[in-house]
């Protein structure tokens, strides 16, 4: 098993590397010279100051001098500036935000946890209720009721995000009025008690919930329902039938455990998932999530928090990876046997 | 002779490899069989037809495989039907529901008309009995007024004359009131809100005091701006100064506001008609450098030379163009002509005009034998008018309606609504749901075709070499499985729209990356089956006849793996076209004002659209949905009833 570990981190931060490399690489295609920039601001400025020798400086101090390769490096953190110092990635450095005038993590931080708690409360939610529909629809395979869920899965996961969450929005809070369309706080909120804010932050979320576990429902039941299906067709089962078990207990302990493992993937992958499709549900919505920060810095050129997301992005879905092999081989003995 | 014909079979490889591949999944091998062999066959169905029969014999499947059929006609040969200006936008008719009765005359007023006016989505008219009568889409969803709901002062028998501007309607009725109604936040008519606007008032003497109602020559409304004509050549103009840059002097200056016979009012300017029979535009709109066409004379280098010494009978103006009718019964055209305004058609040179009127885009032009020409912008077909006979024509923004001697309505042609409403700049929903359905589903399938390619050259190489082969292209699958789809999509998008490419290439390119993007999971799922198949005996038995590889990589195993691809294809289709609409929706695909089902959701996300505009996301939200759905209903059957574990069960 410790091999095995080793193995997979090992690998992932090769791929994180190549990644790494890959988005910075499209990110240098962007036509931005920001040591240009600076110096071209200043000679203008102070129209004595010799432009190349500006340029030549601002180079050194943005670490935008040398090969392509170098300025990589440097950016990750592991290649020298000019003065013998190390400032990037993996120093914590994301770089800084133009249109804040903030560093990028300062700008991230607030967002960032807004997301992480609609997501998680978003997975609850979706979780609570697509795995016993998911088991229900398994065990009454066939029956009406099965083959009405299905028609309405396939209608779920047929539906973008983005039409569930204007139909919801024309019906919840343009005719019905019982939501707000879109914001995360009431104005003037500020001055309300700490747990009467967080009623109103709740009440604000509540829509986009909705519409986050509503489009989960289709693709998540049907994965269930095939685990599930895939998991009481084994032998075991029929050996516990056979055995007199009572039904109750094959499908909540035989059947299930067998059907858990692809549902883990489901969960940590789905979990994930979110957090590159809440970009769609933040702009819809109008919350202060990183989807928003993210969809805001690709329309204002702000790219220093384009490239930090997205390298966030991109660790988050290699993390997530990660924990999938590392359960899949902590549960399942044969693929560590294997590899 | 042999060389020759290996090269015809190497020529045809690619063709009946594939054709192979189709036959041996689905209809066996295609061994020879003595007869009795046959009879026993017969019974069992190739798995071909088993599958087909179990398709149809779904009801949903069948119903799902009509809709979609459908809509691929739809959207592939409607655009040969339903052509696009891609360019075209009309602030006039924007943000309009869904409405056909817009060419459609009132029966009230169909036998008695008097006048008929229109400049915008809605049209006015008034009959011989002075009834008033409004048709077109009579209430404005942006602003909320209702042009329908008429002041006190309108009643049947009262009204002598009418006219409808952009956004407001002005009326004379039988007691020689001059009233408006319709939006009036930039002095359309009434008293000014603040003084210090740039707007003109409606002169003190027609908000308080009466006019004769019997000598109103012409009662005409504009952008915004009203002019009213006397029969003793007095004029009054009022309305917004920024919309009608000819208003301020027009208004005040007597030179311009007495001796009037006729005014036109185009986007931005007025000229005037004067007793005399010259023509002026003012100080802001001179004849001077003028490049006009005549019907006669053709090209005319200066206007003002040219109009020295003529008279002109009559004038009109559409949005950028004017048209004079001289006494001679020629015609002249000039102004900015975008649709073909200035193409006056040539038979009218052997006729005498007598007099012209303007839609939004089009002329319509009347001879002294009755004989109506029409010209310009022909998107309603406002300009069919062949052949008919009048001895009036009236017109409204983009309809012409023609009226004979005795003032009944001989025929109404043009433009008679939006059966899906239009969009926030104007253009039809139902064209563009056509138009943007082809872009949407071409992008699907390019996307899906490339995916696919990739997908089945790693997974068959991966799964059936194994070793370091698998272990490169799997880690390789790794890698592009754990880029996050949207936003790195939107990133790639991003990086492509500052480069100087042009919007094809750009397009193309998405389809790329959408393929780029998708291909892991079809790619795993193939690796799979093909290891399951590489252990099956007829693959050892190949082995041993010493069939090489790559040849029992492709010919012999993937055949095998033909139904997952199937399958999948069906699903990523569905699924390429929802990335491409998410994209699109955010902003980031397909850009305005080629049109897409995701981008002509863009403007939906905002509370007034959502509730005022429902018909501007709901159509496009229904093609996209019946579509994808259908798509999906068709892959799921596709795949329970390939699948031989599920027949089995059953």
């Amino acid at each position: 098993m410790g091999r095995y570990i080793v193995k997979r981190v090992l690998f992932i931060i090769l791929v994180f590397f190549i990644l790494s490399f890959m988005i910075y690489m499209i990110y240098n295609m962007l036509p931005i010279d920001k040591a240009a920039e600076a110096a071209k601001t200043e000679v203008q400025a102070n129209r004595k100051l010799d432009y190349n020798e500006r340029l030549e400086f601002w180079k050194r101090r943005y670490g935008t001098d040398g090969t392509k390769l170098e300025r990589y490096f440097r950016w990750l953190g592991i290649y020298p500036f000019y003065d013998g110092r190390y400032d990037g990635l993996l120093q914590g450095n994301l770089g800084q935000s133009t249109k804040y005038g903030k560093p990028v993590i300062e700008v991230l931080v607030e967002p960032m946890k807004n997301t992480i708690f609609i997501n998680i409360f978003a997975t609850i939610l979706a979780l609570g209720i697509t795995i016993p529909l998911g088991i229900f629809c398994a065990v009454k395979r066939g029956s009406r009721r099965d083959v009405a869920v299905q028609v309405g899965t396939i209608i779920g996961y047929s539906l973008p995000t983005f039409i569930i969450a204007i139909v919801f929005i024309w019906l919840f809070a343009v005719v019905l009025g019982w939501f707000p369309v879109s914001g995360m706080t009431t104005a003037g909120s500020l001055h309300w008690s700490k747990s009467k804010q967080f009623w109103d932050k709740m009440y604000h979320l509540a829509l986009p919930l909705i519409v986050m576990t509503f489009c989960s429902l289709g693709g998540m039941t049907r994965y269930v329902r095939a685990a599930m299906i895939e998991a009481l067709s084994m032998d075991c089962i029929r050996t516990a039938r056979a055995k007199g078990v009572r039904e109750k207990v094959v499908i909540y302990s035989h059947a299930w455990r067998n059907a858990l493992l692809p549902i883990i993937t489901l969960i940590i992958g789905w979990f994930l998932g979110i957090f590159g499709g809440s970009v769609m549900i933040e702009n819809i919505f109008g919350l202060n999530g990183i989807g928003k920060v993210y969809f805001d810095a690709l329309n204002g050129n702000d790219n220093e928090v384009i490239l930090a997301l997205q390298m966030f992005y991109v660790s988050i879905s290699l993390f997530g990876n990660l924990l999938i092999d590392l359960v899949y081989g902590l549960v399942d003995p044969r693929i560590r046997v294997n590899k | 002779m042999e060389k020759k014909n290996n090269s015809t079979a190497k020529k045809n490889g690619v063709f009946s490899t594939l054709g192979n591949w189709f036959r041996r999944t689905f209809r066996g091998g295609s061994k020879e069989m003595s007869d009795d062999e046959k009879f026993a066959i017969e019974k069992i169905e190739s798995p071909s037809v088993m599958a087909t029969k179990a398709f149809f014999r779904r009801k949903l499947a069948v119903v799902a495989l009509v809709v979609l059929i459908g809509m691929f006609l739809f959207v592939f040969i409607g655009p040969y039907f339903v052509p696009m200006d891609l360019n075209y936008t009309d602030p006039l008719q924007a943000n309009m529901p869904p409405i056909n009765n817009m060419k459609t005359v009132p029966e009230g007023l169909k036998n008695q008309i008097k006048d008929i006016n229109g400049f915008a989505d809605f049209t006015v008219g008034v009959s011989k009995d002075n009834t008033f009568y409004l048709w077109g889409n009579v209430k404005n969803n942006l602003t909320g007024v209702d042009y329908s709901d008429y002041p006190d002062a309108i009643q049947p028998g009262k009204v002598v004359a009418a006219a409808a501007g952009s956004d407001h309607i002005i009326a004379v009725t039988t007691d020689g009131e001059v009233i408006g109604w319709g939006s009036n936040g930039n002095a359309q008519y009434g008293y000014l809100k603040n003084p210090n606007d740039p707007y003109t008032e409606e002169p003190e003497e027609l908000i308080n005091g009466t006019i004769d109602p019997d000598h109103v020559r012409q009662l005409i409304c504009g952008y915004q701006v009203t002019a009213l004509v006397m029969d003793d050549g007095r004029m009054y103009m009022w309305g917004n100064n920024n919309s009608m840059l000819s208003l301020v002097e027009f208004a005040n200056k007597e030179k311009y506001n007495t001796e009037v016979k006729k005014v036109a009012f185009s986007n931005y300017y007025a000229i005037l008609l004067k007793e005399d029979g010259t023509v002026t535009g003012g100080q802001t709109l001179t004849f001077n450098k003028q490049t006009a066409y005549s019907n006669k004379d053709g090209q005319i280098q200066n206007l003002r030379t040219y109009m020295k010494d003529r008279k002109v009978l009559d004038i009109a103006a559409t949005n950028n163009c004017y048209c004079f009718v001289m006494d001679d019964g020629s015609m002249v055209v000039f102004g900015a002509s975008e649709y073909g305004e200035k193409d006056i058609p040539e038979a009218t040179a052997n006729e005498k005009i007598v007099g012209v009127k303007a839609g939004t885009r089009h002329f319509v032009a009347v001879s002294e034998t009755g004989n109506v020409y029409a010209w310009g912008h022909n998107d309603g077909g406002q300009c069919n008018v062949d052949g008919d006979k009048c001895s009036l024509v009236y017109t409204g923004s983009k309809q012409s309606y023609m009226v004979d001697s005795e003032d009944k309505l001989v025929e109404s042609v043009g433009f008679s609504g939006y059966p899906l409403g239009t969009d926030s700049r104007g253009r039809d929903i139902l064209t563009r749901i056509i138009h943007g359905g082809k872009m949407t589903m071409t992008i699907g399938a390019v996307a899906v075709v490339v995916s696919t390619i990739i997908a089945v050259i790693v997974g068959c190489l991966s799964g059936y070499f194994g070793g370091w082969v698998d272990m490169l292209l799997m880690r390789i699958t790794e890698i592009f499985s754990s880029l996050p789809f949207l936003p790195f999509a939107m990133m790639l998008s991003y990086v492509i729209r500052t480069m100087p490419i042009g919007e094809n290439t750009r397009i193309f390119i998405i389809m790329i990356i959408l393929g780029l993007l998708s291909w892991t999971g079809l790619a795993r799922m193939i690796r799979a089956q093909v290891l399951a198949e590489r252990e099956k005996e007829f693959v050892i038995a190949a082995k041993s006849m010493g069939v090489k590889e790559n040849r029992i990589a492709f010919k012999h195993i993937l055949p095998n793996v033909i139904s997952i691809i199937l399958v999948n294809i069906t699903l990523d289709f569905a699924g390429c076209m929802l990335t491409e609409s998410s994209l699109s929706y955010l902003g980031f695909g397909v850009q305005q004002p080629q049109p897409t089902w995701g981008n002509m959701l863009n403007g939906a996300n905002n509370s007034i659209v959502i509730q005022n505009f429902w018909w501007q996301w709901l159509f496009p939200a229904i093609a996209l949905s019946v579509a994808t759905i259908s798509i999906n209903i068709i892959g799921d059957t596709l795949r329970d009833v390939l699948d031989p574990k599920s027949s089995q069960e059953k």
